[in-house]
């Protein structure tokens, strides 16, 4: 199954038409972490539900076109979140939950985000590639 | 039928001719300054991207998962790629900002490329890249070292990087030569996209109007203009867009971005086109 942003994103890669079969090949990647444990769905809902879209644009998510904070486009691809943490699921996962602990002084705002909720809102952040 | 074969032979031998004064008038630009347009970038790309697939297809990984081999490969990495990579909060030196193509950002290739493919581009080098072979400089166990370090790069932050390298191994030459020249007065954006490419900015960001490799290792810049906040706590206004560009370091601690001894002219001129990003 391909995703609307996975279309888009192939779309863009292909640049010049007659390419097309050779650049989706090249964009299709080997080794990718496998996709992390949880309720996307229900983590489409909880971006929408702790008002993350008033900040980040988010592709998706109702409403989500904010431009405080970056856009998520690719969240579920990009090396580092937050500037400095590695990206991996646990580590989104803290940082939704706790922003202030890990950059006093950040624009986002603690919002007391529930383990579970974060680990929802983490599957459905990776799927954004 | 005969016409239409005469028609195609005439067709090619005037594309043949164009072509032919198009390269002895010197009329294509070899500068580095000038990027690709974003088809032949695809296209070189692509071909890059399949051609390594082709040639490491019978190469088979040993066991990578291995502490002492990550450090190992940690160290080569610092001795030998550093320079024009860059590493975890680390600029590439001054240099290698000036090559086109950039030096890729491995944090990401690193994450996305099998691990047999990483070793046959070490081993091989990539023709018309600047990508160096290392066959007959470093032994396959060497290079299976660095692989090793690549594929845990990405999980490692900024800080880990900084602690787990010695200082003497650690890269000391940051000095960029500032130019004697007086900066003109305005602002100016044209410029500014040179600079953001001469930096090597779109080696980790996406940047609307630069052409590069999509690697998203920072967040994409897209409509950055219309961004309330930079770095998560400056205010996006010609400013704060400077201070940031010229010293992530200082400003957030640890930041996987570089400090790149941007200069005041550089900054602004940068400041200037990211603005116009809405």
């Amino acid at each position: 199954m391909i995703s609307r942003d996975d279309g888009l994103k192939r779309a863009r890669c292909a640049g010049a038409a007659f390419l097309l079969a050779v650049m989706s090949a090249a964009c299709s990647t080997g080794a990718r972490p496998p996709p992390p444990e949880g309720d996307a769905a229900r983590g489409r809902e909880l971006l929408h539900q702790y008002g993350c879209g008033y900040c980040h644009t988010i592709p998706g998510v109702h409403a989500a076109r904010g431009n405080i904070g970056p856009p998520l486009d690719d969240v579920g691809r990009r090396v580092y979140i937050a500037g400095s943490l590695p990206n991996t699921p646990q580590q989104m996962a803290l940082w939704i939950r706790f922003p202030q602990t890990y950059r006093p002084g950040t624009a986002m705002p603690d919002l007391h985000v529930r383990a579970d909720d974060a680990r929802d809102m983490v599957a459905q952040l990776y799927r954004l590639r | 039928m005969m016409r239409r074969a005469v028609t195609l032979l005439v067709a090619a031998a005037i594309l043949l001719v164009a072509a032919a004064v198009f390269i002895a008038l010197g009329l294509y630009n070899v500068a580095a300054t000038e990027q690709h347009t974003r088809p032949v970038y695809a296209l070189i790309e692509a071909t890059m991207r399949q051609a390594i697939r082709f040639h490491s297809r019978d190469i088979v990984a040993p066991p990578l998962d291995d502490a002492a081999r990550v450090r190992s490969g940690r160290s080569l990495y610092a001795l030998n790629c550093v320079r024009c990579h860059g590493a975890p909060g680390i600029a590439p030196e001054s240099f290698a900002l000036g090559m086109t193509p950039s030096p890729a950002n491995l944090a990401y290739a690193a994450r996305e490329w099998p691990a047999p493919q990483l070793f046959w581009t070490l081993k091989r080098g990539l023709k018309m890249t600047g990508m160096p072979a290392w066959e007959f400089r470093l032994a396959d166990s060497q290079l299976w070292d660095i692989v090793a370090y690549l594929q845990a790069m990405p999980g490692e932050s900024p800080r880990d990087y900084r602690a787990a390298i010695s200082e003497t191994e650690r890269q000391t030459d940051q000095a960029v030569v500032q130019p004697a020249s007086q900066p003109p007065a305005g602002a100016d954006p044209k410029r500014g996209i040179v600079a953001l490419r001469q930096y090597g900015c779109a080696t980790c960001h996406r940047i609307p109007g630069v052409v590069g490799a999509d690697t998203p290792v920072g967040p994409t810049l897209d409509h950055l203009a219309r961004r309330s906040f930079i770095a998560g706590v400056l205010p996006n206004d010609e400013q704060g867009l400077m201070l940031w560009v010229q010293s992530p370091q200082k400003l957030h601690p640890g930041s996987a971005m570089p400090d790149l001894a941007v200069t005041q002219r550089d900054a602004r001129d940068m400041a200037a086109y990211l603005q116009t990003l809405q």
